[in-house]
Protein backbone atom coordinates (compact mmCIF):
# COMPACT_ATOMS: atom_id res chain seq x y z
CA UNK A 1 0.00 0.00 0.00
CA UNK A 2 1.64 3.27 -1.11
CA UNK A 3 1.90 6.07 1.41
CA UNK A 4 -0.65 8.90 1.33
CA UNK A 5 1.94 11.17 -0.22
CA UNK A 6 2.72 8.76 -3.07
CA UNK A 7 -0.97 8.21 -3.74
CA UNK A 8 -1.43 11.97 -4.02
CA UNK A 9 1.43 12.20 -6.53
CA UNK A 10 -0.03 9.35 -8.63
CA UNK A 11 -3.50 10.89 -8.54
CA UNK A 12 -2.16 14.29 -9.58
CA UNK A 13 -0.17 12.76 -12.44
CA UNK A 14 -3.19 10.77 -13.67
CA UNK A 15 -5.49 13.79 -13.46
CA UNK A 16 -2.95 15.97 -15.31
CA UNK A 17 -2.61 13.41 -18.11
CA UNK A 18 -6.38 13.06 -18.42
CA UNK A 19 -6.88 16.83 -18.55
CA UNK A 20 -4.08 17.29 -21.10
CA UNK A 21 -5.59 14.56 -23.27
CA UNK A 22 -9.02 16.16 -23.04
CA UNK A 23 -7.61 19.59 -23.92
CA UNK A 24 -5.80 18.11 -26.94
CA UNK A 25 -8.96 16.34 -28.12
CA UNK A 26 -11.05 19.51 -27.76
CA UNK A 27 -8.42 21.57 -29.60
CA UNK A 28 -8.25 19.00 -32.37
CA UNK A 29 -12.02 18.95 -32.72
CA UNK A 30 -12.24 22.75 -32.87
CA UNK A 31 -9.50 22.97 -35.55
CA UNK A 32 -11.22 20.22 -37.55
CA UNK A 33 -14.77 21.54 -37.19
CA UNK A 34 -13.86 25.19 -37.83
CA UNK A 35 -12.17 24.19 -41.10
CA UNK A 36 -8.92 25.93 -40.25
CA UNK A 37 -6.79 23.27 -41.89
CA UNK A 38 -6.04 24.22 -45.50
CA UNK A 39 -6.75 21.29 -47.84
CA UNK A 40 -6.01 23.13 -51.11
CA UNK A 41 -3.51 21.65 -53.56
CA UNK A 42 -1.83 25.06 -53.75
CA UNK A 43 -0.77 24.83 -50.11
CA UNK A 44 2.01 22.50 -49.12
CA UNK A 45 2.83 20.33 -46.18
CA UNK A 46 5.55 21.61 -43.90
CA UNK A 47 8.82 20.00 -44.93
CA UNK A 48 9.13 17.92 -41.72
CA UNK A 49 5.58 16.59 -42.21
CA UNK A 50 6.30 15.79 -45.85
CA UNK A 51 9.55 14.07 -44.94
CA UNK A 52 7.94 11.90 -42.26
CA UNK A 53 5.04 10.92 -44.54
CA UNK A 54 7.44 10.04 -47.34
CA UNK A 55 9.63 8.06 -44.97
CA UNK A 56 6.57 6.16 -43.70
CA UNK A 57 5.63 5.38 -47.29
CA UNK A 58 9.12 4.05 -48.05
CA UNK A 59 9.14 1.79 -44.98
CA UNK A 60 5.62 0.58 -45.71
CA UNK A 61 6.46 -0.32 -49.30
CA UNK A 62 9.69 -2.02 -48.26
CA UNK A 63 7.88 -4.05 -45.61
CA UNK A 64 4.85 -5.05 -47.67
CA UNK A 65 6.81 -5.94 -50.80
CA UNK A 66 9.42 -8.06 -49.05
CA UNK A 67 7.79 -11.37 -50.00
CA UNK A 68 7.22 -10.53 -53.67
CA UNK A 69 8.84 -12.98 -56.08
CA UNK A 70 10.48 -11.13 -58.94
CA UNK A 71 10.25 -12.82 -62.37
CA UNK A 72 12.99 -12.45 -64.98
CA UNK A 73 12.98 -8.85 -66.20
CA UNK A 74 14.38 -7.10 -69.24
CA UNK A 75 13.53 -9.29 -72.23
CA UNK A 76 13.09 -6.96 -75.22
CA UNK A 77 9.48 -7.97 -75.83
CA UNK A 78 8.63 -7.34 -72.19
CA UNK A 79 10.32 -3.95 -72.17
CA UNK A 80 8.58 -2.92 -75.39
CA UNK A 81 5.24 -3.89 -73.85
CA UNK A 82 6.19 -1.87 -70.76
CA UNK A 83 7.05 1.14 -72.95
CA UNK A 84 3.61 1.07 -74.54
CA UNK A 85 1.92 0.79 -71.13
CA UNK A 86 4.08 3.54 -69.68
CA UNK A 87 3.21 5.84 -72.53
CA UNK A 88 -0.49 5.07 -72.18
CA UNK A 89 -0.89 5.16 -68.39
CA UNK A 90 2.14 6.63 -66.58
CA UNK A 91 3.46 9.48 -68.72
CA UNK A 92 0.47 11.73 -68.17
CA UNK A 93 1.36 12.24 -64.50
CA UNK A 94 5.08 11.34 -64.43
CA UNK A 95 6.37 12.65 -67.77
CA UNK A 96 9.25 10.95 -69.52
CA UNK A 97 12.53 11.63 -71.34
CA UNK A 98 12.30 15.10 -72.87
CA UNK A 99 8.74 15.88 -71.84
CA UNK A 100 6.95 16.87 -68.66
CA UNK A 101 3.78 15.48 -67.16
CA UNK A 102 0.49 16.92 -68.41
CA UNK A 103 -1.24 19.78 -66.62
CA UNK A 104 -3.05 17.29 -64.37
CA UNK A 105 0.22 15.79 -63.19
CA UNK A 106 1.91 19.16 -62.79
CA UNK A 107 -0.60 20.58 -60.36
CA UNK A 108 -1.16 17.59 -58.10
CA UNK A 109 -0.13 17.80 -54.46
CA UNK A 110 2.08 15.92 -53.76
CA UNK A 111 3.52 16.32 -57.24
CA UNK A 112 4.18 13.01 -59.04
CA UNK A 113 7.93 12.81 -59.53
CA UNK A 114 9.81 11.79 -62.64
CA UNK A 115 10.41 8.03 -62.94
CA UNK A 116 13.77 8.33 -64.62
CA UNK A 117 15.39 7.77 -61.21
CA UNK A 118 12.76 5.31 -59.92
CA UNK A 119 14.90 2.22 -60.52
CA UNK A 120 17.75 3.84 -58.60
CA UNK A 121 15.49 4.64 -55.65
CA UNK A 122 13.46 1.42 -55.49
CA UNK A 123 13.91 -2.32 -55.88
CA UNK A 124 11.94 -3.96 -58.73
CA UNK A 125 9.64 -5.71 -56.23
CA UNK A 126 8.91 -2.33 -54.63
CA UNK A 127 8.11 -0.69 -57.98
CA UNK A 128 5.79 -3.62 -58.69
CA UNK A 129 4.11 -3.18 -55.33
CA UNK A 130 3.59 0.56 -55.78
CA UNK A 131 2.28 0.14 -59.33
CA UNK A 132 -0.07 -2.67 -58.29
CA UNK A 133 -1.44 -1.15 -55.10
CA UNK A 134 -0.98 2.59 -55.54
CA UNK A 135 -0.27 5.05 -52.71
CA UNK A 136 -3.09 6.21 -50.48
CA UNK A 137 -3.88 9.97 -50.46
CA UNK A 138 -1.16 10.71 -53.00
CA UNK A 139 -3.12 10.41 -56.23
CA UNK A 140 -1.13 7.32 -57.27
CA UNK A 141 -3.78 4.85 -58.42
CA UNK A 142 -3.68 1.09 -57.92
CA UNK A 143 -3.37 -0.79 -61.20
CA UNK A 144 -4.16 -4.25 -59.83
CA UNK A 145 -7.59 -4.41 -61.46
CA UNK A 146 -6.55 -2.64 -64.67
CA UNK A 147 -3.31 -4.36 -65.66
CA UNK A 148 -2.46 -8.07 -65.75
CA UNK A 149 0.41 -9.47 -63.67
CA UNK A 150 2.55 -9.71 -66.80
CA UNK A 151 1.79 -6.10 -67.68
CA UNK A 152 2.61 -4.86 -64.16
CA UNK A 153 6.03 -6.51 -64.46
CA UNK A 154 6.45 -5.14 -67.98
CA UNK A 155 6.04 -1.62 -66.59
CA UNK A 156 8.63 -2.39 -63.89
CA UNK A 157 11.01 -3.77 -66.53
CA UNK A 158 10.57 -0.63 -68.62
CA UNK A 159 11.35 1.61 -65.65
CA UNK A 160 14.69 -0.20 -65.39
CA UNK A 161 15.50 0.83 -68.97
CA UNK A 162 14.08 4.36 -68.74
CA UNK A 163 17.29 6.06 -67.48
CA UNK A 164 19.15 4.89 -70.59
CA UNK A 165 16.70 6.44 -73.04
CA UNK A 166 17.11 9.84 -74.66
CA UNK A 167 14.03 11.77 -75.73
CA UNK A 168 14.60 10.42 -79.24
CA UNK A 169 14.92 6.80 -78.03
CA UNK A 170 11.77 7.14 -75.96
CA UNK A 171 9.78 8.47 -78.90
CA UNK A 172 10.99 5.51 -80.96
CA UNK A 173 10.23 2.73 -78.46
CA UNK A 174 6.83 4.08 -77.51
CA UNK A 175 5.90 4.48 -81.16
CA UNK A 176 6.99 0.86 -81.58
CA UNK A 177 8.19 1.73 -85.07
CA UNK A 178 11.24 -0.50 -85.14
CA UNK A 179 10.13 -3.18 -82.72
CA UNK A 180 12.48 -4.60 -80.10
CA UNK A 181 15.60 -3.65 -82.06
CA UNK A 182 14.83 0.05 -81.44
CA UNK A 183 15.18 -0.64 -77.75
CA UNK A 184 18.48 -2.45 -77.97
CA UNK A 185 20.24 0.64 -79.30
CA UNK A 186 18.76 2.75 -76.53
CA UNK A 187 19.60 0.29 -73.76
CA UNK A 188 23.13 -0.17 -75.02
CA UNK A 189 24.18 3.37 -74.08
CA UNK B 1 37.51 65.27 -42.95
CA UNK B 2 38.83 61.72 -43.36
CA UNK B 3 36.34 60.02 -41.05
CA UNK B 4 33.18 60.91 -43.05
CA UNK B 5 34.84 59.77 -46.28
CA UNK B 6 35.81 56.49 -44.65
CA UNK B 7 32.30 56.03 -43.32
CA UNK B 8 30.84 56.67 -46.76
CA UNK B 9 33.22 54.11 -48.28
CA UNK B 10 32.23 51.56 -45.64
CA UNK B 11 28.56 52.20 -46.26
CA UNK B 12 29.11 51.69 -50.00
CA UNK B 13 31.00 48.46 -49.37
CA UNK B 14 28.22 47.21 -47.11
CA UNK B 15 25.80 47.89 -49.94
CA UNK B 16 27.86 45.67 -52.23
CA UNK B 17 27.30 42.57 -50.13
CA UNK B 18 24.81 39.94 -51.13
CA UNK B 19 22.87 39.65 -54.32
CA UNK B 20 21.63 42.17 -56.82
CA UNK B 21 19.35 44.64 -55.08
CA UNK B 22 15.79 43.36 -54.95
CA UNK B 23 14.45 46.40 -56.81
CA UNK B 24 16.30 45.31 -59.96
CA UNK B 25 14.25 42.09 -60.06
CA UNK B 26 10.94 42.39 -61.87
CA UNK B 27 7.82 40.36 -61.17
CA UNK B 28 6.07 39.01 -58.10
CA UNK B 29 8.28 36.54 -56.21
CA UNK B 30 5.49 35.13 -54.03
CA UNK B 31 3.30 34.42 -57.05
CA UNK B 32 6.40 32.92 -58.66
CA UNK B 33 6.81 30.52 -55.75
CA UNK B 34 3.30 29.22 -56.35
CA UNK B 35 3.85 29.08 -60.12
CA UNK B 36 6.98 26.96 -59.55
CA UNK B 37 4.96 24.52 -57.44
CA UNK B 38 2.09 24.40 -59.94
CA UNK B 39 4.40 23.67 -62.88
CA UNK B 40 5.91 20.72 -60.98
CA UNK B 41 9.40 22.27 -60.93
CA UNK B 42 9.85 20.76 -57.47
CA UNK B 43 9.44 17.25 -58.94
CA UNK B 44 13.00 17.47 -60.32
CA UNK B 45 14.62 20.46 -58.57
CA UNK B 46 15.25 21.39 -54.95
CA UNK B 47 13.81 24.90 -54.61
CA UNK B 48 13.91 27.22 -51.59
CA UNK B 49 10.49 27.67 -50.01
CA UNK B 50 8.95 24.63 -51.69
CA UNK B 51 8.27 21.34 -49.96
CA UNK B 52 8.97 17.99 -51.57
CA UNK B 53 11.18 14.93 -51.82
CA UNK B 54 14.94 15.04 -51.94
CA UNK B 55 15.54 14.87 -55.67
CA UNK B 56 18.57 15.15 -57.90
CA UNK B 57 16.99 14.66 -61.32
CA UNK B 58 17.46 18.36 -62.06
CA UNK B 59 19.99 20.74 -60.55
CA UNK B 60 19.30 22.19 -57.13
CA UNK B 61 18.07 25.76 -57.50
CA UNK B 62 18.78 26.65 -53.89
CA UNK B 63 21.82 28.79 -54.72
CA UNK B 64 20.69 29.93 -58.16
CA UNK B 65 21.15 33.63 -57.45
CA UNK B 66 24.84 33.08 -56.66
CA UNK B 67 25.67 31.48 -59.99
CA UNK B 68 27.39 33.33 -62.82
CA UNK B 69 25.95 31.15 -65.56
CA UNK B 70 22.76 29.17 -65.98
CA UNK B 71 22.09 26.28 -68.37
CA UNK B 72 25.84 26.04 -68.93
CA UNK B 73 26.15 29.04 -71.21
CA UNK B 74 23.75 31.89 -70.39
CA UNK B 75 24.84 34.73 -68.11
CA UNK B 76 22.76 34.53 -64.97
CA UNK B 77 20.25 37.34 -65.20
CA UNK B 78 16.50 37.54 -65.18
CA UNK B 79 16.13 37.72 -68.98
CA UNK B 80 18.20 34.56 -69.46
CA UNK B 81 16.28 32.77 -66.75
CA UNK B 82 12.92 33.62 -68.31
CA UNK B 83 14.16 32.46 -71.70
CA UNK B 84 15.49 29.19 -70.24
CA UNK B 85 12.32 28.46 -68.26
CA UNK B 86 10.03 29.13 -71.21
CA UNK B 87 11.98 27.23 -73.86
CA UNK B 88 14.96 25.21 -72.63
CA UNK B 89 15.50 23.56 -76.02
CA UNK B 90 16.15 26.94 -77.64
CA UNK B 91 19.20 27.27 -75.38
CA UNK B 92 20.32 23.63 -75.27
CA UNK B 93 18.65 21.24 -77.73
CA UNK B 94 20.00 18.24 -75.77
CA UNK B 95 18.70 19.26 -72.37
CA UNK B 96 16.50 16.84 -70.44
CA UNK B 97 14.50 19.76 -69.04
CA UNK B 98 11.12 19.73 -70.73
CA UNK B 99 9.25 22.68 -72.16
CA UNK B 100 6.36 23.14 -69.72
CA UNK B 101 4.46 25.77 -71.65
CA UNK B 102 5.14 28.45 -69.05
CA UNK B 103 3.67 31.87 -69.84
CA UNK B 104 5.84 35.01 -69.94
CA UNK B 105 4.28 36.34 -66.75
CA UNK B 106 4.67 33.06 -64.87
CA UNK B 107 8.29 32.73 -65.98
CA UNK B 108 9.04 36.29 -64.87
CA UNK B 109 7.51 35.67 -61.46
CA UNK B 110 9.31 32.31 -61.13
CA UNK B 111 12.64 33.94 -61.92
CA UNK B 112 11.86 36.67 -59.38
CA UNK B 113 11.44 34.04 -56.66
CA UNK B 114 14.53 32.07 -57.70
CA UNK B 115 16.69 35.20 -57.75
CA UNK B 116 15.51 36.55 -54.40
CA UNK B 117 14.65 33.52 -52.25
CA UNK B 118 17.14 32.49 -49.61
Amino acid sequence: MPSTRNRLILKTAAATLALAGLAAAVTGFVVLRAGWYDTTATSQHLQPVYTVLELGMRYSVRNHSSEVKVPPLGAPQQVMRGAALYSAHCAECHGGPGFAQSKIGQSMQPVPGPLVDASARWQPRELYWITKHGIKMSGMPAWQFHLSEADLWAVVAFMGVLPTLSAHDYARVTAGANGPSALATGAAR
Amino acid sequence: MKAPVLLCALALLAGCQGKAPANSVQGDPERGRLALAQHACRACHMIPGLTGPETHVGRSLVDLAERRFIAGSLPNNQDSLVRWIRNPQSVDPQTAMPNLGVSERDALDMSAWLLTAR
